[in-house]
């Protein structure tokens, strides 16, 4: 359903006249003449009103009872009392209601200072009780949950929590239980509430009942200061703002962006602001002596660092990690093609593609927008996990489900937890997305014949792929699709890329606003680092460049086979985030010289780094991210850099200078400035015009820039079937949006860090002799992981999923196609 | 005295069956109406019989279905068979013994209101009334009175009962559609109202069973006809349940507008020998009490009215003169403190506060200005909750301490002299004031 | 003070502490210090439970990992079959698994929730709102009397308060006060494994408690189904 537009009528509030977009709930539109009506249950971002608390009565002219400000549009000529007898004894009778229960324990409430109820107690109480009867006492607080802490005497009931749970997120674990005065907020049976989201409910929560765990006491209000920026943990780029005292992230709260994250943040976004300051952090430039990493001085790191890179010359390989700013990726790129001539520089993860499939894929008139996911037709979820890939996206795709009746198509190999919102569902073989494209395209261009065929080849039920077509071109013209970056990884990714932009030719009409695709990279500013050049065959904006470089894996396989002898690691290490560990490690070991940013020593850096140079924390940082969806945001630091830390940009300029080739940046700002020049389609940008909403660069006019590629169609060449599995199973990764060393580093997230389990159904299982919770072997090609066996209904059989991006039993230590299983 | 359309030949054997009820003309009104009437007509004679809801507001039935939009959607017809107002149980006497009148008045009704989908909401307690209606609905789905093509009239209308589970706010309309979805009994916000947005988001007609069982009667005589039984704006009989202190306890089915007395003296045979009425509650527990000087009021929506109570469900329940009126006002605060959802904060505080109040006036821990807040705490309820169950304890109580006030007042004196301490053993050992002790 | 709890021993838990109705049996957690107790309603089962770190989230239970009676899930998948959404199956489902469960245990929550693919939560959420679904163990015969506003100016509490007495510590019995059970003209009432007696004088309690224990029929001369119309008008 595209986005409603609404008209402006007139209405009288309190005797003045005011104008308010039609449809807008009183207690909105009351704000637009300067009143305030004070609520507790009403919150638009949880839907529609329940009406539950009756803190916001009003007397309308006409209607005899009062009536909730909250769930109340605002019709023309409406005539609105907020101030008259009546309406203030209604309010004081619902906070003398109200405080029935509360314990009125401010001085030692974290609320304090910041507390609604404690506001509008203030503002519109009657500052007495006649409750004379003894208050109700509990133990507290209690753990909800390793994060969360609830205080239920202080428990207004005011839904806010519950209905998050359940409408928000949907995970539906935190519910009430019982009736009336005695109904509680709690979870089933005393499990804890556990799930990706649930850290929002302590910021819904208006009064001290749900506290954070890690906040707890670590300061008041009036000690700290906010500071915006923009969370670089995942390609969602939540909008947050920082809680600072005394030069530290005490906290981190969402700052309500209807363009990026609605105002929500998943939990690793909220809690691990923690890892910023763990004892851990590398805070000096480390250099390799005597095969240990002792701390040195920045000139002597620097150096060092130069002379290595001097050595090998165009015989260096550098990868830039998804946490890397585009400026910083700007300068790698002019250190890596001006200073040292080399071309091998990659951000993907999984093999590059053509600079034309690229813009292509990602044409402005092809681009669909966050909004777009909440009010499109259709929505396709192709090859990727929302809520591990880029979570808050989540909640937005659910958003659309449940207000706009966006019809979802699922087209996933694991099992997705949005599959029981989805109109329609299809499996299909790990990594055989270029076989479904071709699949669903056929589908979708009635070519029914071809599909049994095609469907065979991905592994997948020609009747699912049919009914998702039928979902496609059924709902309506908005048609979304958004993939992961997966789909286009491997050495057939060029395939599948071809396949998938024949299929949104077919769906998406290029050039029209609120359909398109959007790509889930794999890092987090994965997009932006691919437009500022760390890419093997293009230069910042996308330029050609004469000789192509080795992509990562290339990079990789170089390096083993002693051909690339420098390796640069920008905020990556390869053994965690790159696919096939094995090939990593030789890598890593035959390389002459490893310089990596990176603000932890994971283990493959503790072995392999010769130069180390300690990275900011996106606290700390400077600079700008692009939005998988083109929005150029701006990080600002919220503390000063401890230690011996320095910008990133500085440390990636003086390296350049040191290789004669000085990209003539002094100041963050400036290399902001030089890289906008340098970039066509982002030609005229400033920070101040970024400011803290951020920029489509696709809406403004030098979008004009982006370089023109045939969008297809294209004729596809068949593809390879997917293995079949023969007693051994297909193995699928995924990687869990717990799979972070920011998760393992904060003390209140180390308890949700991710763990090897192996995914299977339990036909498969019982074949194989393994029960839910067993110790197996998985292994393919002489290398082998760990994992527990979980048993899952919904996995297709034949099929195993192990996750990626742990430290340890990580499924790149294996190869793609058929793993073995073992009890262990 | 008694009137009787409804409760004709109720107690005849066999009328649970299809067979029996037939013989007595069932279904022949569901014939006429599929077969000669459009379903406007049918909502033109529900007005014109003046029928108003028997479940508790009252409100005209015709004009409920006459609210439901003629929109190509799914459309809900949900019978309230809660009955959960204390003193209520005719729509108990109904289904147990006649449930194919329903049946037949649901089919009608929905009928009227172009709805294709019904459903039977009946408390969980009602065990053996829910089996027999489930007998009945299997008997009627064979005879093909209900299901599709309903007599060859190209009509569908499937039927489900639904059992609840025992929450007395899920007999508030709202309440009932959210625990027919599947969740807690909430009540939800109006508007929107049942009539555009009910049932799974469809338009819904919400009627009582009395409501419903009545129709095919007012089909049989025609609305215009059945308007003459009763007054003016109070067509028709009532099933009335008469229940307390009384010698015959039970329905009693009468022409709507004849006094009071002849109710509960006449037909209820008034209270035990050598007591009086005290106080008595017109329309169910949640109905402001009377007192013996309002006996000779007409029963009937306008009078109760005007008397500041209410028909209500049409349960009476008489209190005789050997009952503290704080017992009584005890016992209905702490069922609607139970009964509370919690949703909303006047109903949720307001009972659990009265009863708390009540308590100390019933052991003597009150004073006089008690009376005063707990009379203030019930203005701040009424009007002010997110359905009327606050208001169902905030009148009846309210009108207590206002007409008793006198008794409430002498009960405080009484129990303190009885219970000093209030009811609790003195301090063996008090602790003296720090200063005081030693000075 | 945050940390995990331990579930302790049953406390019995007086009548009068949750609303007026259920004897429950309430697993609480160790005091860890003295909390003066008041009257007043504090004693709610859960208000002074902490979440179980040790457990993992309640998310929707795997059919692979919940094993389900055959029968239960027939039952509660033709009760999902009835209705435009399968939600509205939430309170036959709890009264199905009730049935087979004698109360709406954890595990009973969780075979629902299975089925239904709903999380506990939801199904528990429901099942503590609703009176006749118990969230705790109880005895097999249920026996509800009617202590509202009718039936005690015709001397329900006196029979309650027999009945108790009667049944003494009797684990089979689940006696319970009910608000009104729209029996009025029998008062005072009781409602024995779903049949309505009344009027129950104090003396038919011992024969009543002995029928009950016998599984023979409750005061079958006192059950309401043959209770006649009392209206001269319903003659026939
Ligand atoms: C707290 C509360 C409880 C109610 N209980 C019942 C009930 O048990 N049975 C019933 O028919 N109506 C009950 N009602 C009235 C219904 O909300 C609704 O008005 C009625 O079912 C409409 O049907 P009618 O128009 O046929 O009367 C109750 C209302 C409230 C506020
Ligand atoms: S815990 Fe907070 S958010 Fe939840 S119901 Fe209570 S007051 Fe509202
Ligand atoms: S804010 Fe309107 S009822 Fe709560």
């Amino acid at each position: 359903m595209p986005k409603p537009a609404a008209e402006t009528i007139t209405f009288t509030l309190d005797g003045l006249e005011v104008d308010s977009p039609a449809g807008l709930m009183l207690a909105d539109a009351a704000k637009l003449g300067d009143v305030e009506i004070p609520v507790f249950c009403y919150e638009p971002k949880l839907g529609q009103p329940v009406g539950a608390c009756r803190m916001c009565l009003v007397e309308i002219e006409g209607i005899p009872k009062l009536q909730t400000a909250c769930s109340t549009p605002v019709r023309d000529g409406m005539v609105v009392l907020t101030q008259t007898d009546r309406v203030k004894e209604a309010q004081e009778a619902i906070l003398e209601f109200l405080l029935i229960n509360h314990p009125l324990d401010c001085p030692v409430c974290d609320k304090g200072g910041e507390c609604p109820l404690q506001d509008i107690t203030m503002g519109w109480g009657g500052g007495r009780s006649r409750f004379i009867e003894p208050k109700r006492h509990f133990v507290k607080p209690l753990a909800l949950s390793p994060l969360i802490a609830i205080d239920r005497e202080r428990c207004i009931l005011c839904y806010r929590c519950v209905r998050f749970s359940q409408e928000i997120s949907e995970d539906y674990q935190l519910v009430l239980q019982e009736r009336g005065a005695h109904s509680y907020v709690s979870t089933f049976d005393g499990h804890p509430y556990v799930a990706p989201f649930s850290g929002n409910i302590i910021e819904l929560c208006p009064v001290g009942a749900l506290t954070s765990q890690a906040y707890r006491f670590r300061a008041r209000p009036w000690d700290v200061e906010g500071s915006g920026s923009v969370c670089t943990l995942c390609p969602a780029q939540c909008n947050v703002e920082f809680t600072v005292r005394d030069e530290r992230v005490m906290r981190v709260l969402a700052r309500d962006h209807a363009g990026v994250d609605d105002g929500w943040l998943c939990d690793k976004g909220r809690f691990a602001y923690q890892s910023v300051h763990v004892d851990s952090r590398v805070t000096h430039p480390l250099l390799r002596v005597d095969g240990e990493l002792v701390p040195v001085s920045w000139d002597r790191a620097l150096d060092e660092a130069a002379a290595g890179l001097r050595s090998a010359g165009a015989d260096t390989g550098a990868i830039a990690g998804g946490e890397s700013t585009n400026e910083e990726g700007f300068l790698l790129a002019h250190l890596m093609r001006g200073g040292l001539s080399s071309s091998h520089l990659d951000s993907r993860t999984g093999g590059t593609l053509s600079r034309d499939l690229h813009a292509a894929l990602h044409a402005p008139q092809r681009q669909a927008c966050v909004e777009d996911l909440e009010f499109a037709h259709a929505l396709l979820v192709l090859d990727c996990e929302p809520v591990d890939d880029a979570p808050v996206l989540d909640l937005r795709i659910r958003k659309g489900i449940r207000r706009n009746a966006v019809k979802l198509a699922v087209a996933t190999s694991r099992p997705s937890s949005l599959d029981p919102n989805a109109a329609a569902v299809a499996r299909f073989a790990p990594g055989a997305g270029e076989a479904f494209c071709a699949a669903l395209n056929a589908a979708l261009g009635g070519e029914d014949t071809v599909v049994d065929e095609l469907a065979a080849a991905a592994g997948a039920d020609p009747a699912e792929v049919q009914a998702l077509a039928a979902v496609l071109t059924d709902a309506g013209e908005d048609v979304v699709i958004v993939y992961g970056e997966r789909l286009t990884h491997g050495p057939r990714g060029e395939h599948a890329a071809r396949a998938l932009l024949n299929v949104a030719g077919r769906v998406i009409t290029a050039g029209h606003d609120g359909c398109g695709l959007l790509e889930l990279p794999a890092g987090a500013n994965g997009r932006g680092l691919r437009e500022v050049g760390v890419l093997p065959n293009a230069g910042p904006g996308l330029t050609p460049v004469t000789s192509p470089g080795l992509d990562s894996g290339g990079i990789a396989a170089a390096a083993a086979s002693n051909q690339i002898e420098a390796l640069y690691l920008l905020h990556v290490d390869p053994l965690r985030d790159m696919p096939n560990r094995r090939l990593w490690k030789k890598a890593l070991a035959r390389a002459t010289m490893v310089i990596a940013h990176a603000a932890f020593l994971t283990d493959g850096l503790w072995e392999h780094a010769n130069v180390v140079f300690p990275a900011e924390s996106y606290a700390e940082k400077e600079g700008t991210v692009t939005h998988p969806d083109g929005r150029v945001q701006r990080l600002r630091p919220a503390i000063s850099r401890p230690d011996a830390v320095r910008g990133e940009w500085q440390v990636l300029a003086d390296l350049c200078k040191r290789l004669d080739h000085d990209p003539g940046v002094l100041t963050g700002p400036m290399t902001s400035a030089t890289l906008f020049a340098a970039i066509p389609f982002l030609a005229g940008l400033t920070l101040d015009e970024i400011g803290g909403r951020g920029v489509r660069w696709p809406e403004r006019p030098q979008a004009a820039a982006w370089p023109q590629a045939d969008g297809g169609p294209f004729g596809l060449e068949a593809p390879p079937f997917a293995p079949t599995p023969n007693g051994d199973l297909r193995l699928g990764t995924f990687r869990s949006i717990w799979a972070a060393p920011e998760v393992e580093l904060s003390p209140a997230l180390k308890f949700l860090r991710a763990h090897q389990r192996a995914e299977l159904c339990p036909a498969d299982a019982q074949r194989l002799g393994v029960a839910h919770g067993d110790q197996v072997t998985v292994s393919s090609n002489g290398s082998q992981v760990n994992a527990i066996a979980s048993l899952r209904a919904s996995v297709p059989g034949g099929t195993v999923f192990l996750e990626s991006g742990l430290e340890q039993d990580s499924a790149s230590e294996l190869d793609a196609g058929l793993v073995e299983i073992t009890r262990a | 005295m008694s009137h009787t359309i409804l409760f004709e030949n109720i107690d005849e054997p066999g009328l649970n069956t299809i067979d029996v009820y037939r013989r007595r003309g069932g279904y022949e009104q569901l014939r006429r109406v599929l077969s000669t009437m459009a379903p406007e007509q049918v909502t033109e004679e529900l007005m014109a019989s003046g029928l108003r809801g028997r479940g508790g507001a009252g409100f005209p039935s015709g004009k409920k279905i006459s609210f439901i939009p003629k929109v190509n959607v799914d459309k809900y017809l949900v019978c309230n068979a809660d009955e959960s107002e204390p003193g209520t149980f005719k729509d108990r006497e109904l289904m147990q013994k006649s449930p194919h009148m329903l049946l037949e008045g649901m089919v009608i009704a929905a009928y009227a209101a172009g709805a294709t989908k019904s459903f039977i909401y009946i408390r969980g307690e009602y065990v053996e009334q829910a089996d027999i209606i489930d007998a009945a609905i299997v008997q009627a789905r064979e005879a093909g009175f209900i299901g599709e093509n309903i007599l060859g009239s190209g009509f569908d209308l499937s039927l489900v009962l639904h059992r609840g589970a025992g929450a007395y706010i899920c007999g508030e309309e709202t309440g009932l559609l959210d625990s027919l979805e599947g969740k807690r009994g909430n009540p939800r916000l109006k508007p929107p109202f049942p009539a555009n947005q009910g049932l799974y988001q469809g338009p819904t007609v919400i009627n009582n069973v009395e409501t419903l069982a009545t129709m095919p009667h007012i089909i049989a005589m025609g609305g215009a006809e059945y308007a003459k039984i009763g007054t003016e704006t109070s067509a028709g009989t009532k099933l009335v349940s008469v229940s307390g202190n009384v010698r015959n306890p039970g329905n009693y089915e009468i022409e709507l507008g004849i006094p009071s007395r002849e109710i509960i003296f006449g037909l209820a045979g008034g209270p035990p020998e050598g007591r009086e009425v005290k106080l008595w509650f017109p329309g169910g527990s949640s109905s402001p009490v009377l007192e013996p000087k309002d006996l000779d009021l007409p029963y009937d929506f306008g009078s109760l009215q005007e008397a500041g109570s209410m028909l209500g469900s049409g349960a009476i329940i008489v209190v005789d003169d050997s009952v503290p009126v704080v017992d009584v006002a005890l016992k209905l605060a702490k069922f609607y403190r139970h009964e509370s959802c919690g949703k909303c904060t006047p109903c949720r505080e307001g009972t659990r506060w009265t009863v708390s109040m009540l308590e100390r006036v019933d052991s003597g821990l009150a004073t006089p200005m008690d009376l005063d807040i707990m009379a203030s705490v019930q203005e701040q309820i009424i009007g002010n909750c997110l359905c009327v169950l606050g208001d169902a304890m905030a009148m009846p109580i309210g009108s207590m301490v206002k007409k008793f006030r006198a008794e409430f007042e002498s009960h405080i004196e009484e129990a303190r002299l009885r219970n000093p301490y209030g009811g609790a053993e003195p301090d063996p050992d008090p602790v003296l004031i720090q200063g005081a002790a030693s000075a | 003070m945050i940390g995990r709890k331990k579930k302790q021993q049953a406390v019995q838990v007086p009548a009068a502490e949750r609303g007026q109705n259920a004897v429950r049996d309430v697993p609480r957690p160790e005091p860890q210090r003295t909390v003066t107790r008041f009257g007043h309603g504090s004693r709610v089962p859960g208000w002074d439970d902490a979440a179980d770190l040790t457990k993992d989230p309640a998310e929707i239970p795997d059919p692979a990992t919940t094993p389900v009676d055959a029968a239960l899930r027939a039952e509660i998948e033709a009760h999902m079959a009835k209705y435009p959404d399968f939600r509205s199956a939430a309170i036959p489902a709890l009264a199905a698994a009730q049935r087979h469960h004698g109360w709406c245990s954890p595990e009973a929550i969780e075979q629902a929730a299975c089925i239904m693919r709903l999380t506990p939560g939801y199904l528990s959420a429901v099942a503590t709102f609703y009176d006749m679904l118990e969230t705790q163990p109880v005895g097999k015969h249920r026996v509800y009397i009617c202590t509202n506003i009718s039936c005690s100016l015709c001397g329900a509490d006196e029979l309650m308060a027999r009945m108790l007495q009667e049944v003494g510590d009797d684990p089979d019995f689940n006696v319970r006060s009910f608000e009104c059970l729209g029996a009025c003209d029998i008062a005072p009432m009781a409602s024995v494994n779903d049949i309505y007696v009344g009027p129950v004088s104090l003396e038919d309690v011992p024969v009543l408690v002995e029928q009950i224990r016998a599984g023979t029929p409750p005061l079958p001369g006192k059950q309401l189904h043959l209770r006649r119309c009392v209206d001269p008008g319903a003659a026939s």
